[in-house]
């Protein structure tokens, strides 16, 4: 009886492995973060793709935007991962140079997919002389105001760094007369090591510092440029007592409930905050400006640049696949696709040319603000050890100078030491 | 054939164990011995010198201290919630003290990951609750941020982690307290001792296998405690509430240094070692008495 039952396993599960179809290709696509109607549009677009190529079966996996290094790495390490995945687009440098990321100059109609994006952002997948990644999402950031605390103190968004610093104060109070503090001009997200790199490189861009030299090989952020900007959120925190208190705990949600409830009045962010901001509370209205330039450079608040953030889908260099991978590359940043950047709010503007000259374009809040800034606009440095230096070193030693524990000098400078031995070791 | 037998039987159980528990400790040992990055790959044998690097980080030495504090005072308070609420529970009141024991025991079945996100909510400086109950009776300002101050941070997590860890302590002292010989208690009671001095005379002398267990148990699970710190602070703000397992990942997974992770993780395996030695000792010895 015993025998009689392991034959029958034995031969089910031969027949189960003969009847696998060896002509369909697989690949695997994973999705790192995004807002809920943007993975239900991939899973859309992924069943289009599908249908209209029946020889590949797309696996789908969604996973946390904010663990996208480590898991990658620990897949890339095994000689694993997925054939197909979004990533920020400074992982061109990281991953383009560690050989994880396909150069997709290489197919041969490269040149004319090229063809669909804004030049500047297609260039950000940039690394060296290959290019690792279709553009989606671009992301310039910006300064949210409160539009309903503006109104009531009856003041203009910022344009300067005095009245940056000026308007917070103001909206800085005790609404309710008890005495104590209960609405702040500023919010920082200090509990997100690379979401507070990320909100407070504007400012320094914004006053023409670098965070390194154009060859690569120099930290540069603690210019007196970096520095001032620096002092900047230093003094707004010991002096004015205008940021947040306990920004060091904050991530995106407590950013959002803050600027949602009335208890902050602004606060660093890029297209996703207004969606998020009306999704907690509906009819709330913000207005989305530029980040305030120094005094002396009012006559450059337009042309400034601030940082250019950008999703980008690339491929894995080790796929079995590259060319069906490649297809559904193509298909999913083509620029059929990318009007649903424009035509629903994904928390990011459009990349290629065709969607953002769309008369839907029009409709679209803020959108000659981002495009404004999105061509002025600068990434991190496309160095492999940018992302890591942003977040472990820049981060912590800004965060000492913001609460009093360092100068702002003594901080970037201690930081630029550290990144620079980074950079060395890296070379 | 017959002698083979038991080692037949036991070969499935060996084999798992070689799997699960000697391959990766061999591996970590030797990953610690070498220059091994998830970005470079491994470039070679190095010795000592991830350990080197180890000792040397200033941040290693703030996470030992913090971990130190957070695993014994955390857990030490814990004993001393858990032994209260025994002591009460343990006052017959029919099935008011069943229910009770059963609300008591909440926090210890919450999966560590949900009780941190709560906690976290909980100590919002804006929207959590305690600050809206300690502030409307004026025992702290409006907006107190515990998680966000470089001095609370640590304090916080440690008390989630005794909410934690007290319900474990609290049904081990009630079966320790129900075991007690009551012989004892009426021949105090006809000695005319008083209920503090017999509770200091009786309950704690017989309390104190179990105590002595508890303690080695709670300073080894809150040594290797990763999420309640992770959820809550990341090791923030700052790093001040680094703790060891959470500086593992930082250099394994942040740093992508996966020697000096391995390094790292060695230096806790021998500390946990080491308590676990104490905890085997303590056991046996309250099995021969």
């Amino acid at each position: 009886m015993r025998q009689k039952l392991l034959l029958t396993i034995l031969l089910s599960l031969t027949l189960v492995t003969c009847g696998k179809r060896s002509d369909v290709v697989e690949l695997h696509d994973w999705n790192f973060g995004g807002r809920a109607r943007l993975i239900e549009f991939l899973r859309n677009r992924v069943y289009s793709f599908e249908a209209k190529n029946p020889g590949i079966k797309v696996i789908q996996s969604d996973k946390s935007w904010n663990m996208i290094r480590e898991i990658l790495y620990a897949d890339f390490a095994a000689g694993a991962g997925p054939d197909v995945m979004n990533t920020h687009s400074n992982f061109a440098a990281e991953f383009g140079e560690a050989g994880h990321y396909y150069p997709i100059n290489r197919f041969p109609d490269f040149e004319t997919v090229k063809q669909w994006y804004v030049p500047h952002l297609m260039e950000s997948t940039r690394y060296k002389d290959n290019y690792y990644g279709l553009p989606s999402s671009a992301i310039a950031f910006v300064l949210v105001c409160n539009r309903e605390l503006f109104d009531r103190e009856g003041i203009a968004p910022p344009k300067t760094w005095s009245q940056f610093r000026e308007a917070s104060k103001r909206l800085t109070k005790d609404t309710n007369g008890d005495g104590v503090i209960d609405q702040y001009g500023l919010v920082l997200m200090g509990g997100d090591k690379g979401g507070f790199a990320y909100r407070t490189i504007p400012f320094f861009f914004k006053a023409g510092a670098d965070v390194m030299s154009e060859d690569l090989k120099t930290i540069m952020f603690n210019s007196p440029k970096g520095i001032a900007a620096l002092k900047l959120f230093a003094d707004m925190y010991q002096i004015d007592h205008s940021i947040t208190p306990g920004f060091l705990a904050y991530g995106h949600s407590e950013t959002n409930d803050l600027v949602s409830g009335n208890k902050a009045a602004m606060s660093i962010e890029g297209p996703w905050f207004r969606g998020m901001v009306s999704d907690k509370s509906p009819g709330k209205d913000v207005y989305v400006v530029a980040i305030p330039v120094p005094d002396d450079m009012i006559d450059q608040y337009t042309t400034a640049p601030t940082l250019q953030d950008m999703v980008m889908y690339s491929i894995n260099a080790h796929s079995k696949h590259l060319n069906e991978a490649w297809e559904l590359l193509k298909y999913l940043r083509n620029e059929e696709a990318d009007m649903y950047w424009i035509t629903q709010d994904l928390g990011a503007t459009a990349t290629t040319k065709k969607a953002l000259a769309s008369p839907e374009a029009r409709n679209v809040k803020d959108i000659d603000l981002y495009i404004n800034e999105l061509n002025h606009a600068r990434p991190w440095p496309p160095h492999p050890s940018m992302i890591a230096i942003a977040s472990n070193v820049f981060t912590p030693y800004c965060q000492k100078a913001i609460v009093g524990e360092l100068s702002p000098k003594a901080a970037l400078d201690l930081a630029a030491k550290e990144a620079q031995d980074i950079i060395d070791e890296k070379k | 054939m017959r002698k083979l037998t038991p080692y037949l039987l036991l070969a499935p159980a060996l084999l798992f164990t070689l799997f699960v528990l000697v391959y990766p400790l061999v591996q970590n040992l030797i990953n610690s011995l070498s220059d091994v990055s998830m970005i470079t790959g491994n470039s070679g044998w190095i010795g000592l010198h991830n350990y080197q690097h180890v000792f040397e980080d200033t941040l290693f030495w703030r996470s030992f201290r913090n971990t130190a504090v957070y695993a014994v005072a955390g857990t030490l308070l814990a004993l001393l919630i858990g032994l209260a609420f025994a002591l009460l529970l343990n006052i017959k009141l029919g099935k008011f003290s069943s229910i009770m024991g059963c609300l008591y025991t909440v926090p210890w079945v919450i999966s560590p990951v949900v009780a941190g996100f709560a906690w976290k909510w909980l100590l919002n400086d804006n929207f959590g609750i305690v600050n809206y109950w300690l502030s409307s009776v004026g025992i702290v300002p409006v907006g107190t941020s515990w998680l966000g101050h470089p001095g609370t941070a640590l304090l916080s997590v440690m008390v989630a982690r005794v909410w934690q860890f007290y319900p474990f302590a609290m049904v081990m002292f009630l079966a320790g307290i129900q075991s007690i010989p009551q012989e004892q208690y009426e021949a105090a009671a006809v000695d005319g001792a008083t209920m503090v001095r017999r509770f200091f005379y009786i309950t704690l002398p017989n309390l104190r296998a179990v105590g002595s267990v508890l303690l080695v148990l709670g300073v080894i699970w809150s040594f290797n405690d990763f999420n309640m710190v992770f959820v809550m602070t990341r090791g923030g703000p700052m790093n001040t509430s680094m703790v060891l397992p959470v500086l593992v990942r930082e250099f394994s997974f942040v740093h992508f240094n996966l020697g000096r992770g391995s390094a790292l993780s060695m230096v806790i395996f021998m500390l946990l070692t080491t308590l676990s030695f104490l905890y085997l000792k303590l056991v046996s010895r309250g099995e021969q008495a």
